[in-house]
């Protein structure tokens, strides 16, 4: 079974990384999700990402599960939820196999799929208002922090 | 709304029922800020709070202050009342025969939308304008441009905020009083998620419409939804009256104090059909009465045949539409998804799109708008995901 997990702290790509990392291994493949500057043409402050636990913490661990058996390889995941800062992972995604075709597709398989499905929200702060992102929609918020 | 003042005839002893997910309240006083309405509603156990956002006799309000909005909306948070509506000046009247006072009208109006939208109140509750003896028809025909003017050019502007056409007593020469004029003004304007229906109950009796007994209030309910549609209805004033049926005077009296009686009040709260309609008491002696009121409301709502009541909790832009994101909603036995997808967005016309926009999940399953709702479940509005 794959590792997956949705939570504040921050996450620990090496940690995440010996979760999976054995000497069988010859692809190593990390992708971390960082927050940038700029979105939509807007400077943005932080973003707060927030799920609905229930279906995200599962709708994960199905997805990890399904790229591990669908390629045979060993894969960890990890989404931050919470307030998280410039230059700071949102998710990093770990797949280790024999050859590296294997973890780049289960890799990117991962992280396509779960930004399409798994309900996890990011509201983007700028300096002047917040902003929801729904899918390709961004609606402004009516609170500005 | 009627500010009349009388002699406290109900026990303030009655003030002792809570705890329903009824939406239930009354229209409460703004002095000493906008924000007043809702500590003072809280206080007294409303789950429904209807507010003049200006006042109500002047036409020019200064515009409401970033801190007045942000005020509002935290306290709005802090006391947790799921249903806000505002009612609009007495000036405005939409279907003026003169033209200034008709553009008066409708900047005001606009003005009326744009501060409930700004404070997060979802519907406007407006009178339908006089014809002032200068041709009824022709000021029905106003009326219904303005309206379809308004909600275009507010649209276009982002606004949320609703219209709620309040049936009226048809005191002197008052539009909207019969069902008839209503559903045609409705009809004039088209279907609009934005346009709804306010019913009030005194002016409904006062325009001849009988609800005392089951079988009037059968009768009466049924023209309504025949000529009006249930459908279109997003908030009920229950008021009694202190005159006669059709006598076209508007005079609110205390809940079952009046000419109207308790029945039909027992009658409209155990309603299946109108269960999750808010209703809103505009009674006399708000400071004293208010209390009284509010809690005879639950009372009689409390006492019937009762249906389910579902949770349902919102995420992303829509978590901003009620405090902490959830609303409880009050749905007839047997409801399914779409029935509480319609339910709120009678609440809230920017809910019209949640149906299309959204998944639905009970627990950790989603599913579709076919499904089943038991008491007591949690339905979460799941928007399109962006994490990542």
């Amino acid at each position: 079974m794959a590792y997956a997990h949705i939570g504040t702290e921050v996450i620990d790509t090496a940690a995440l990384e010996a979760r999976v990392v054995t000497v069988e291994d010859g692809a190593v493949c990390t992708f971390i999700g960082n927050v940038r500057r700029r979105s939509r043409g807007r400077e943005v402050a932080y973003l707060e990402y927030n799920a609905y636990l229930p279906i995200a913490n599962r709708m994960l661990q199905e997805i990890a599960d399904e790229a591990e058996s669908r390629w045979q390889v060993k894969l960890a995941v990890q989404h931050r939820i919470g307030r998280v800062d410039l230059g700071e992972a949102g998710v990093v995604v770990v797949v280790t196999s024999v050859h590296r075709a294997e973890a780049f597709d289960a890799c990117r398989f991962c992280i396509d799929t779960l930004k399409e499905n798994v309900p996890i929200w990011k509201r983007e702060v700028c300096p002047d208002g917040a902003f929801w992102i729904e899918g390709e929609v961004s609606l402004p918020a009516s609170k500005a922090d | 709304m009627d500010h009349d003042t009388g002699p406290s005839t109900l026990s303030s002893q009655e003030d002792t029922v809570s705890g329903s997910a009824r939406l239930i309240g009354a229209h409460m006083p703004t002095a000493g800020g906008l924000k007043n309405s809702l500590t003072s509603g809280k206080e007294i156990g409303c789950t429904a709070v209807q507010l003049f956002t200006g006042n109500p006799r002047q036409w020019s309000h200064p515009s409401l202050t970033d801190d007045e909005i942000r005020e509002f909306r935290s306290t709005h948070e802090q006391t947790g009342i799921p249903f806000l509506v505002a009612h609009d000046s007495y000036l405005i009247n939409l279907a003026a025969p003169a033209a200034d006072v008709l553009e008066r009208s409708r900047s005001a109006f606009r003005g009326e939308l744009d501060r409930a939208h700004a404070l997060g109140i979802p519907w406007v509750v407006t009178h339908m304008g006089s014809h002032l003896d200068q041709g009824e028809e022709e000021a029905v025909q106003r009326l219904i441009t303005s309206l379809r003017e308004i909600l275009e050019e507010t649209e276009a502007e982002g606004c949320t905020a609703g219209v709620a056409l309040e049936t009226t007593a048809g005191q002197g020469t008052g539009l909207g009083w019969s069902f008839n004029q209503l559903g045609d003004i409705l009809k004039g304007v088209g279907e609009n998620p934005r346009l709804g229906v306010c019913m009030d109950t005194c002016h409904v009796f006062a325009a001849g419409y009988d609800i005392r007994t089951p079988e009037t209030y059968r009768d009466t309910i049924q023209k309504f939804d025949e000529l009006v549609g249930i459908n279109h209805l997003r908030v009920i004033h229950t008021n009694d009256s202190k005159k006669g049926l059709g006598s076209r005077v508007d005079r609110h009296e205390h809940i079952g104090m009046g000419e109207i009686g308790m029945e039909a009040f027992s009658l409209l709260l155990n309603d299946e059909r109108l269960m999750h309609v808010p209703v809103i008491a505009e009674t006399p002696d708000a400071q004293t009465m208010h209390r009284v009121n509010v809690a005879r409301l639950r009372r009689l709502a409390a006492s019937g045949a009762y249906g389910i009541v579902v949770t349902a909790q919102l995420f992303g832009h829509y978590s901003e539409l009620f405090p902490g994101g959830t609303v409880d909603v009050l749905l007839p036995k047997g409801a399914v998804i779409n029935d509480l997808a319609a339910a709120l967005t009678d609440l809230n016309p920017a809910l019209s799109d949640l149906s299309t926009h959204c998944r639905f999940a009970i627990a950790d399953e989603l599913v579709d708008g076919s499904a089943v709702l038991r008491e007591g479940c949690t339905v979460a509005a799941l928007p399109p995901s962006s994490g990542g």
